[in-house]
């Protein structure tokens, strides 16, 4: 697994802002400089949020460069279109940037959304009680957290693909072109979706660039929104998925049942809203969608407008749920092909190394380790390069630091340093004699 | 074979905000050991629902975990009511829960059969008036943690 955060080490000062930022604890500081332990990153950016000095980033490609080169075929993210100061309707966007050399693929993007939620809603349908509830598999960070901390609830991710990816390869298969494609992305974790797909697939999608960056670069060269009023209708469902409860919106919608859902956004609910989950306490619930942003992709940290606009943008608007005939339809043929829709493989969990591979020492590890926690200074000040005393401690005995690495440790060292060395001051050699 | 690794934690009565620590630590450790994951599952639940019947029900106590090669062994202990009737306690749907826990979201009548369910071992030895243990085992399924 890699991950998809670009360092600057000539702005990263070692501060240990960041570090303790990390849901996953990926983060330490080596040298002055920070390192990222890449399979524990889930990519949820939450560290870009907390570095002041801008040393971390995204690691997306060059716009520019993709720009350039003739018509850019653009896979909009459904955050893209609350980006402008407005919210502008999929159709005149398209209109609009096509006169900026770019190819936006709303029309797919609509489809594949339309086929995820299709499929989701098909799915949930079919299950019984106790497969129940199923867990969105949209938010690339979420399914980090799941892999990492949650491995037992895989089993209960919604094994539709990410309907990005969906729409790129209907976008392929209708125009049987090989021309690149750029997915504009609201927040790592889609590109290391994109570039780190999780089965063997690779993903249809070329590059990836920052909404961020598109939506600067656009507005630079002059691109507005046409219409002065938002709209307050609209007949398209995919950017409703740039908010919290989009996604359940849409599956319930589609589906059969009155379906009983949860939505929630923010690094905090999405592990309790798991946690809960894990314990067996959400029976009689069908559906649940976590995003670690906050309100949703709105809240990505590639997105520039703010999301709390964004979201009060979307939520104005009313959107055509019915499916016209011809869309029933076509939902309906593309559901039986379900190569096009479903994942090919279950999702490996990522669980840490335990401390040993073998039980015994790993229990003779654990008791070093508390043994060890019990000595430090239990402050949590992160001197050591570290989030924690907890995870300096399980470094220590994963051989992976010393205790002279705490400063307070180290201050205790040199102290009673300093006082052997005192005695043994005191202690002069027989042949001079003695003072005083 | 190694000693034994012990775990305690002590669980305060009424205080909802904390509860479910002792649970996420002990779920913590037993990742680290490289416990199966149905094994850590088990564990948390076991863990959580006592933790929560401690807090609720028990007037705070204190909760065991012991582990050896083979198997966890939980034991939560309170000197609090104790239950008149323990195979009504076990009973799905049954609870005694007051109304203030029940709008905190707790208070379901699913913890003990819960615990049951979970574990290989269970037994209650309760008294009125005198208190609550509860002892229960996960058996780790065979060829864990051999190299
Ligand atoms: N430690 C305890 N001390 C006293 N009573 C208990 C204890 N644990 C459980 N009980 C009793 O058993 C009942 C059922 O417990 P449980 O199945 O966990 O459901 P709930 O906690 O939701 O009420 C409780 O309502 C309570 O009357
Ligand atoms: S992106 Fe998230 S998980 Fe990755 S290092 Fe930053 S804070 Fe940690
Ligand atoms: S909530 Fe949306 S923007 Fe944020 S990490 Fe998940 S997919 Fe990306
Ligand atoms: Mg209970």
């Amino acid at each position: 697994m890699a991950h998809s955060i670009r360092i600057s080490y000539s702005a990263c000062h070692g501060c240990v802002n960041c570090i303790k930022s990390c849901p996953t604890e990926a983060i330490r500081v080596i040298n002055g400089s920070i390192a990222i332990i890449k399979d524990l990153c889930v990519d949820c950016g939450e560290c870009l949020r907390a570095c002041a000095r801008k040393a971390l980033g995204l690691d997306d490609d060059d716009w520019d460069l993709i720009h350039t080169h003739g018509v850019a075929e653009g896979l909009p993210d459904p955050t893209f279109f609350a980006q402008f100061g407005s919210f502008w309707l999929p159709e005149e966007a398209k209109k609009t940037l096509s006169g900026n050399g770019i190819d936006l693929l709303t029309d797919e993007a609509e489809l594949a959304f339309d086929l995820s939620a299709y499929a989701a809603a098909r799915i949930i349908d079919e299950m019984s009680y106790d497969q129940l509830p199923l867990i969105s598999a949209y938010c690339p960070s979420v399914i980090g957290i799941i892999q990492l901390q949650f491995p037992e609830l895989l089993s209960r991710v919604l094994p539709v693909k990410n309907p990005l990816e969906i729409a790129a390869e209907l976008w392929r298969k209708k125009t049987k072109s090989y021309a690149p494609m750029t997915l504009f992305t609201p927040c790592p974790a889609k590109i290391t979706l994109v570039r780190e797909p999780m089965g063997k697939e690779p993903s249809s999608i070329q590059h990836i660039v920052s909404v961020r960056k598109v939506v600067h670069s656009l507005m630079a060269s002059g691109v507005k929104v046409s219409r002065t009023e938002p709209p307050t209708k609209s007949g398209w469902r995919f950017p409703t998925w740039g908010v919290r409860g989009g996604e359940t919106r849409h599956i319930s919608k589609f589906s059969g049942k009155e379906l009983t859902v949860i939505a929630v956004s923010g690094l905090r609910n999405t592990k309790d809203l798991l946690q809960q989950l894990e314990l067996g306490r959400l029976r009689g619930v069908d559906f649940v969608e976590c995003r670690t942003c906050d309100l949703g992709c709105f809240g990505g940290v590639a997105v520039p407008e703010s999301r709390f606009l964004a979201h009060l943008r979307n939520r104005r608007i009313e959107t055509e749920w019915n499916l016209s005939e011809k869309r029933a339809h076509e939902l309906k043929e593309l559901y039986e092909m379900p190569k096009l829709w479903h994942t090919r493989e279950p999702i490996p969990s990522k669980q840490r190394l335990p401390l040993s591979s073998d039980l015994g020492e790993a229990m003779e590890r654990m008791k070093q380790m508390k043994a060890i926690f019990a000595e430090m200074p239990h402050i949590d000040c992160g001197a050591c390069g570290r989030p924690s005393c907890k995870a300096m401690a399980e470094d220590i005995v994963r051989e992976q630091g010393e205790i002279t690495d705490c400063i307070f440790k180290l201050r205790e060292g040199i102290s009673s340093l300093a006082s052997q060395i005192l005695s043994l001051a005191d202690s002069q050699p027989h042949t001079i004699q003695k003072r005083r | 074979m190694p000693e034994p690794l012990d775990l305690e934690y002590d669980v305060v009565a009424d205080d909802y905000q904390t509860a479910g620590e002792a649970s996420n630590n002990l779920k913590e450790t037993l990742k680290m050991l490289g416990l199966p994951s149905s094994v850590v599952r088990r564990a948390a639940i076991i863990t959580y629902e006592a933790e929560m019947n401690l807090v609720i029900h028990g007037g705070g106590g204190r909760i065991i975990a012991n582990i050896d090669e083979e198997k966890i062994e939980i034991k939560t202990i309170d000197r609090g009511p104790g239950i008149p009737d323990i195979v009504l306690a076990v009973r799905e749907g049954y609870t005694t829960a007051s109304d203030h826990a029940r709008e905190m979201g707790f208070g379901a009548g699913m913890g003990l059969p819960n615990i049951k369910r979970n574990a290989d071992e269970f037994e209650i030895e309760t008294e009125v008036g005198k208190g609550t243990t509860l002892r229960t085992v996960i058996v780790f399924p065979q060829d864990t943690g051999k190299e």
